[in-house]
């Protein structure tokens, strides 16, 4: 399905408007990040089809950071799902990259995928490859919610007992770019002790992941001791959206509710 | 921002398991005792009918 993707790359690096193409490759079994920079390598192409449709996935916009502070004067063209295209948007609000040197090439999710994320736009606005699918709803969250307070409390402190303070939800976080960060604070998150405190290392992330969060559920799927911590996010992100109207990477204009100073 | 930032942890709080009610902000300016007694004081009424804090167990473990 990426002969669409091939195209675009191909005129884009002919017409030498990019430098190369961040998308993904499979070799030897394996579908990892790769830069393109020559037509001839787009063979190898992948779009994250691995096991299943799409299961194949990085924070390529993670890399996208790391190339763009490497070539400040380059432009790159770069592989976006729905939540990369959210997760673009707010980095450039959040100045971590340049709007004008960024080309998104968008592909849609497969139904499978966008149900097995609870994704409620498995597509970007600038999609030329790959279905259109479906938005599918939360049920998580819900499933949280008709349970009692006390419930809920258990339910919370096991799963975050679990933890082993790997800071895989993090690391993989295409987010997550602060170069101080609350969780390495010492008077916050105190060494050697696992698992972390608890509820208060996750309810911290949880904290900061407000106006942030694109759901791409990257940090659920990077964490070995399966702690679901994308209903956690998603739940801050319907928050935000709830109380201050603001929908975390649907627009390029509007900002934030706590990167504007007006009260509502 | 701080208003803000409340809303969001208490509903945050509220989704774990952590009643909201635990957490208060109030504006008091240093020349309004009477004002000052009056929302510690109901903070701690508020406090006590809701009891001990179920994360003090493990604090204390």
């Amino acid at each position: 399905m990426s002969q669409k993707i091939k195209e675009q790359v191909k005129q884009l690096l002919a017409d030498r408007k990019i430098k190369g193409f961040l998308g993904l490759r499979e070799e030897n079994g394996h579908v990892m990040p790769y830069l393109f920079c020559d037509p001839q390598e787009l063979d190898s192409l992948s779009v994250g089809d691995w096991k299943k449709p799409g299961d194949a996935r990085y924070p390529l916009n993670q890399i996208l950071i790391q190339l763009a502070m490497a070539y400040p004067d380059e432009t790159f063209a770069v592989l976006v799902r729905g939540c990369d295209e959210r997760g673009l948007r707010e980095l450039f609000k959040w100045k971590q990259l340049e709007e004008g040197k960024v080309i998104p090439i968008g592909m849609g999710c497969p139904d499978e995928l966008a149900k097995a994320c609870e994704c409620e736009k498995p597509f970007p606005d600038c999609q030329i490859d790959g279905p259109k699918g479906k938005g599918a709803p939360s049920q998580r969250i819900s499933k949280i919610e008709a349970m009692a307070l006390e419930e809920r409390f258990q339910y919370w402190l096991k799963e975050f007992n679990r933890c082993i303070k790997c800071y895989g939800c993090r690391n993989i976080c295409p987010m997550c770019f602060c170069n101080e960060c609350s969780l390495e604070e010492e008077l916050l998150v105190e060494k050697g002790d696992i698992p972390p405190d608890n509820p208060t290392f996750h309810l911290v992330r949880a904290m900061h992941m407000v106006g942030r969060c694109i759901d791409c559920g990257l940090c659920e799927e990077a964490c070995p001791a399966e702690i679901p911590l994308r209903i956690l996010y998603k739940k801050i992100t319907e928050v935000v959206a709830e109380e201050f109207g603001y929908k975390t990477g649907y627009s390029i204009e509007e900002k934030s509710p706590l990167n504007l100073i007006e009260v509502k | 921002m701080a208003k803000k930032r409340l809303t969001i942890l208490q509903k945050l709080l509220e989704f774990s398991g952590i009643h909201p009610e635990r957490l208060r902000m109030r504006w008091v300016s240093s020349a309004e005792a009477a004002e000052f007694v009056h929302e510690i004081t109901e903070f701690v009424e508020t406090i006590r009918k809701l009891g001990p804090n179920p994360l003090k167990e493990r604090v204390a473990a």
